[in-house]
């Protein structure tokens, strides 16, 4: 088994004060990464912001209902510009969950919460927090026994400790937007150090491979015995109180099938270069996001996980983004009102997001996986559960998918699909290209066309 | 769209239907409709449906679409709201047509007939209610793992946000576990376990243990690096927690940053302290104006090495003559100013810095070596001469860069590390020898405390199977302990709180019952010490004793006196303020430069202090709307104006003018409820409704234009903007509640700093509440809360129980909380009183039978 060897990186890097560039070593392997890569899998992944996005500066202007990107993109997408036989802009798709439909205000809350799941979040503060279960953890249900991960969730924003956070819906809705069951969100983990541990594991089992052995058995056994008290602990409790336990056996059982995957997986692999973060989070967000985005390149590369969901910000994000020069929240900004200086900030905010992805399209892109790129056997989403922040709008949102999905799609075009097309569509199509039939997911009503050529 | 019902409500809502046509609810319902039809319908009519039609639908309601008495008489939510707006008076709208005072009554009096017999028939009354069981938030899983195996490192720092409801992240229905957590909770309790049986690993030998770096300027990240950043403090300072790892030696290395810039600066006249040197910079930095931003901003470095251009481009570099000159002349202009260094507020260095005009990067850093007992300590380096400067911004060079702060601090050991038995040791091994019989009284000892209760002979057995396990397969008996302790601490029991319903006689379900007492002492321990009860707790439990009134009330008060109910001025009074979300708000440092992130955290320690005062003397909960003390020290007092207060160190300061009493004028309060750039009186009207009134206004509708904020002071006054709020009668019903709270609270700045004008305008913090009541300024708006006790006293209790019980305060509730709001009336609003009512009412003491849902 490998792990010995990744284990002693760590301790090298156990250092003071300085940061070191691992050597590139073909015996430092986490034991995931795939022997050769014959026919690499797809990975699929969802980039989310907040508040939605200054359209009129992101749309590019074609003719026609599909047509290639033009060479210069506005300016919130112009970053994007050059990936653009990569990736394909996207306009016309719609949320119909995240709208009011009779429950008033509160459409932060509700585009988050929507966004993945298509499904109409119940307009609660308190316990009874519902939505549907999200596409990134529908494909992970499938697909996820594949990997040490069935998905992971990231994030460079923390959730808003409260209870109401718009109008009436639990916080809950806006700090994840991945959904393991209606009422279980995913919550990201934002610490770079934190991904990093549960990537490559923190070496507390030690380092000699018979203690190691035997201190993972420690572990089997009690986890064994924990699962067993849960379930005779259940048995005695209400049904309210047996919910919750369930959410505890869920969990247990993951970890188990997890340990067991590892221990059959035992192969060899390249690891790019990769520098054990800090263990403070950074201030400046291109910093942080570039952090994440590595360590997501990363898991795609060494098939940890297929399916990854980033927030780089939670919806009714009120940061402020001093790190360009915008002091004031950018929530209250996206109520501009027509104010042009406020949209001018909205723009720079806008387009700084961008960037952040456009770092990513290019690590993912320089990157070999098996017969080509990580790009060419990935699908991206980059996109916002709102368009028009101001008005709170949730149609024809800013969507953009990246990569070539294993050959299943076509990119380079800007395509406008028909008004009030639902979102939900999209993904279940992409759910189709990693090889997950589904009939329906949230308001879906078939399939969208104009991904790939026939 | 799709909306999934779970299948349980719908079970529930079924066998509710069942049960009310069992009861015979149909001819009562009968009676309901025809009262509806003869009395409440005519006053919605005349009153309501000019607002609340179908066409128009104010707020979403259409109270026409219910001219049907049946269809009427089955939407009991839309009555409840209804029957809030009713009796809180905020329907009908001032300027509307008004019913009469016996038609306003015939309505909410058919509306609590209707609420009351549509209320699940397990839910009368005086009912206990049912929390679901819960599993320990971040703050009562650190503070349980320090109680239970004395390791403070609180690891639960790193776990994902807790799920909060009802203002609250300890409410069980709200707080769920994601594998994320539960993966934490696992490898957590791998790592604590290791560190309570073989104490942490320790370096081979004395290394440096941990690097803090304090922020160099408002926006500046120090970027990535494996030290731990600090906030930035304009007067240089730097302060930080760090969990020392064993009993041991420790060496403090700091080093200093000391550039006092010559620019502007008398130094013909030499200056005997340093503060004088600095007041009397004869131009100061650049803009250094009221308001006005130094052209170097709040402070802050780009990590560049600043090239000084004289007039001509760059200057020639000084002669080795010069240089000494000009160094002679800052020592004797700029005297030697001390830095700080403490431990827990104690001294443990206090060098002079000598003036200089260069960054001496040859000068070594300070370097002291003390002995230190392990566990969490705060260790603090600053200069407290500058604690006393006025305006902060006088640390400031002209190039934006401080003049003296902390660049970086490292914690360097252990050297002679003790090799006596730590506290977590003592906890763990009750008995001295490795026999098997010894091994079951560690394992009886720990699971009892770590369940929060006796553990059964089976747990016992299978526990103590694990250390012969470690020792069947070669490992030592300590090893077995420690797998002892990492699966107790992953053991549902241990995570989650559970409580048992008594086994119910064949046939029928569990019925209301009384907790035992081992739950009681979690209910009571979690409650005022977010965290598992003592040995003394248990003791009791065990006798059978706790739940004797005289016991529980002297056990109350002895816990409500130890140190550990600290916690509830972190974890209630910090989420009830709710300024545990700080940090997030920072006031713009572009336009309050001299708020900075020490400033912040003085307030936020202001506020904490206030509340531990009100707390531990047992004072009036009234207190806290005009109590004449706060406390302080030096920069708090400057930002606030208020004189007599030199020195670092907080201290309680009686407040003898009108500007300052009570938390509404406590800058963590007025930082929280404003925006970055500019004070909102909707929020701040907000707050105070919310949080002390209990009185939240409704949400606002949508697609409202937001205020234009840049010409804000110049063109119009924020009053003249906010006219509008007025003028429209739609708007005017919340507003006129919540926007002149807001304008009583003008003065203050969205720093919390006094100011007489805003702009141009000079402030009118006069304010005109619905029913006439006027009052002027932060003064008379606590007066009239003053005057409204009974519902800041409502309010209270109200939060103080969803916080004790962890749920939602339900209508079932309503004659627990009425009785316990007289008592304290009765008692002088004692803070003890209403602890004590809480600790002795039926919800907390009881539990509600399963199915008994509101």
């Amino acid at each position: 088994m490998s792990f010995n060897k990744s284990l002693q990186r760590r301790t090298f890097l156990r250092g003071l004060g300085t940061m070191v560039a691992l050597p590139f070593l073909d015996a430092m392997v986490p034991a995931f990464a795939r022997a050769d890569a014959t026919k690499s899998p797809c990975r699929m992944a969802f980039v989310y912001v907040p508040n939605g996005i200054i359209m009129n500066a992101w749309t590019p202007v074609t003719e026609g209902e599909i047509a290639a990107l033009p060479a210069e993109l506005p300016r919130i997408s112009a970053p994007l510009a050059a990936y653009r036989e990569e990736i394909m802009m996207l306009g016309g798709l719609t949320c119909n969950g995240g709208r009011a439909l009779g429950d008033g205000p509160g459409d932060h809350g509700r585009a988050g919460a929507a966004y993945l799941t298509a499904c109409h979040p119940k307009k609660t503060a308190g316990r009874d927090i519902q939505t549907g279960i999200s596409v990134d953890q529908i494909a992970a249900q499938h697909i996820g026994n594949d990997t040490k991960f069935a998905s992971l969730e990231l994030g460079c924003e923390d959730g808003v400790q409260g209870g109401n956070c718009d109008n009436g819906y639990s916080c809950a809705y806006s700090n994840s937007i991945s959904w393991r069951s209606p009422s279980a969100p995913m919550p990201p983990e934002v610490r770079p150090r934190a991904v990093f541990e549960r990537l490559f594991g923190s070496d507390d089992f030690g380092q000699d491979p018979v203690r190691r052995a035997r201190q993972m058995s420690y572990q089997a056994s009690i986890l064994d015995m924990v699962l067993s008290d849960a379930q005779s602990l259940k048995s005695t409790l209400g049904a309210t109180d047996r919910a919750k336990l369930d959410e505890y056996l869920f969990a247990i059982r993951d970890i188990e099938s997890r340990i067991q995957k590892t221990e059959k997986q035992n192969s060899l692999s390249t690891i790019p270069t990769l520098t054990e973060p800090s263990s403070s989070v950074p201030d400046d967000m291109a910093e942080h996001s570039k952090l994440m985005f590595d360590l997501m390149t990363v898991a795609f590369q060494t098939n940890m996980t297929r399916v990854i969901t980033m927030l780089m910000a939670t919806e009714q994000s009120t940061r402020s983004y001093r790190e360009i020069g915008v002091a004031e929240g950018h929530h209250g900004l996206t109520h501009h009102q027509g104010d042009k200086d406020k949209i001018e900030k909205v723009t720079e905010i806008n387009r700084f997001h961008v960037e952040q992805f456009a770092y990513f399209l290019g690590k993912l892109k320089a990157t070999q996986d098996g017969d080509g790129t990580l790009l060419d056997h990935s699908m991206i989403v980059y996109g916002s559960g709102l368009s028009d922040g101001n008005q709170h709008l949730h149609e024809n949102l800013p969507t953009v998918l990246a990569g070539r999905g294993c050959g299943t799609l076509s990119p380079g075009r800007h395509v406008k699909y028909a008004a009030e097309t639902p979102m939900a569509n999209f993904f279940v199509a992409m759910l189709d290209r990693m090889g997950v039939t589904v009939d329906k997911i949230g308001d879906s009503t078939g399939e969208i066309g104009y991904l790939s050529d026939l | 769209m799709r909306t999934p019902y779970p299948i349980a409500a719908s079970v529930v809502l079924i066998s509710l239907a069942l049960t009310r046509a069992i009861s015979g609810e149909a001819p009562r319902t009968a009676r309901s409709q025809e009262i509806y039809q003869k009395t409440v319908l005519p006053v919605l009519s005349k009153n309501c449906f000019a607002c609340h039609n179908d066409q128009v639908k104010t707020s979403g309601l259409s109270l026409e679409a219910y001219r049907d008495s049946s269809v009427a008489v089955k939407q009991t939510r839309v009555w409840e709201g209804v029957l809030n707006m009713l009796s809180s008076g905020q329907m009908p709208p001032a300027g509307m047509p008004a019913p009469s005072k016996a038609e306003v009554s015939a309505v909410t009096g058919w509306i609590e007939n209707l609420l009351g017999k549509t209320s699940a028939p397990a839910n009368p009354e005086g009912d206990p209610g049912r929390v679901t069981v819960r599993r320990l938030n971040r703050q009562e899983y650190n503070n349980t793992v320090r109680d239970l195996l004395g390791v403070s490192l609180r690891p639960a720092d790193e776990f994902p946000v807790d799920d909060s409801g009802y203002g609250f992240d300890n409410i069980g229905d709200v707080l769920t576990l994601s594998p994320l957590l539960m993966e934490k909770y696992i490898s957590t309790a791998r790592r604590l376990s290791r560190i309570a049986v073989f104490g942490p690993e320790l370096p081979q030998k004395p290394t440096v243990l941990a690097l803090f770096l304090p922020k160099k300027g408002p926006e500046v990240s120090v970027g990535t690096s494996t030290g731990v950043v600090l906030p930035y403090s304009i007067r240089g300072a730097m302060y930080a927690s760090y969990v020392f790892p064993v009993d041991a030696e420790y060496e403090f290395r700091v080093r200093v940053n000391n550039h006092r810039d010559m620019n502007g600066v008398d130094y013909e006249a030499p200056k005997e302290k340093f503060l004088e040197s600095l007041e009397a910079a004869k131009h100061g930095p650049p803009g250094l104006q009221e308001g006005a931003v130094p052209e170097g901003g709040a402070g802050g470095e780009g990590g560049v090495a600043h090239v000084r251009k004289g007039p001509r481009g760059p200057r020639k570099p000084p002669t080795p003559e010069e240089l000494k000159a000009r160094e002679e002349k800052a020592t004797l202009a700029f005297p030697g100013v001390q830095m700080v260094l403490t431990l827990d507020g104690k001294q443990i260095a206090g060098d002079f810095i000598e003036g200089d005009t260069n960054y001496k990067y040859d000068r070594p850093p300070v370097i002291v070596r003390v002995p230190v007992k392990a566990g969490e300590h705060v260790i603090r380096a600053s200069f407290p001469a500058l604690a006393d400067v006025d305006d902060p911004r006088r640390n400031i060079n002209p190039d934006g860069r401080r003049r003296m702060y902390i660049e970086y601090a490292e914690v360097a050991g252990p050297y002679d590390p003790s090799a006596e038995q730590s506290e977590s040791r003592k906890k763990i091994f009750v008995c001295g020898d490795e026999s098997a019989a010894c091994a079951r009284k560690i394992v009886e000892n720990l699971s009892q405390r770590a369940y929060r209760r006796r553990a059964t002979e089976r747990e016992v057995d299978q526990l103590a199977n694990l250390v012969s396990l470690a020792q069947r397969q070669g490992d030592s008996f300590e090893e077995g302990v420690r797998l002892v302790v990492q699966a107790v601490l992953m053991s549902p029991n241990f995570i989650f709180r559970v409580e048992h319903d008594p086994k119910p006689a064949a046939g029928s379900i569990a019925a209301a019952h009384r907790i035992n007492d081992y739950e009681l002492a979690s209910r009571l321990s979690y409650f005022l010490w977010s965290s598992m009860p003592d040995d003394e707790l248990f003791r009791l439990a065990k006798e059978e004793k706790l739940g004797h009134p005289a016991v529980l009330e002297a056990q109350v008060q002895r816990m409500l006196a130890d140190s550990k109910a600290g916690a509830l001025v972190d974890n209630f009074a910090g989420q009830w303020l709710g300024i545990r979300n700080l940090d997030r708000k920072p006031p713009d440092p572009g336009r309050f430069p001299t708020t900075d992130d020490e400033l912040l955290d003085n307030m936020h320690k202001e506020t904490n202090l206030f509340v531990t005062a009100m707390f531990r003397e047992d004072r009036s909960i009234l207190d806290f709307i005009d109590a004449p003390f706060t406390y302080l020290n030096a920069p708090l007092a400057r930002h606030y104006g208020i004189e007599g207060v030199n020195g670092e160190e907080f201290r309680r300061v009686e407040l003898t003018d009108s500007q300052r009493g009570g938390i509404l004028t406590q800058g963590a309060i007025l930082t929280v409820s404003s925006y970055p750039t500019l004070t909102s009186v909707v929020t701040r009207g907000k707050w105070v409704l919310e949080n002390l009134l209990g009185t939240p206004p409704p949400p606002p509708p949508p697609n409202v234009p937001a205020l234009a904020d840049a010409d804000l002071g110049t063109a119009a006054s924020l009053r003249e903007k906010m006219e509008q709020h007025r003028a429209n009668p739609a708007c005017a019903v919340c507003h006129l509640r919540m926007d002149p709270i807001g304008f009583g609270l003008e003065n203050y700045d969205p720093s919390g700093a006094w100011r007489t004008h805003d702009g141009k305008f000079p402030i009118d913090a006069s304010g005109t509440l619905p029913g006439g009541k006027t009052f002027n300024g932060a003064k008379g708006l606590e007066e009239l809360l003053k005057s409204k006790s009974d519902l800041f006293t409502h309010n209270f209790v109200e939060k103080l129980m969803t916080y004790a019980l962890g749920r939602g305060v339900e209508r079932f509730d309503r004659s627990t909380v009425d009785g316990i709001v007289q008592d304290a009336a009765a008692h002088n609003y004692r803070f003890s009183t209403l602890v004590m009512d809480i600790v002795n009412s039926k919800p907390f003491l009881m539990r509600g039978a399963e199915g008994a849902k509101p």
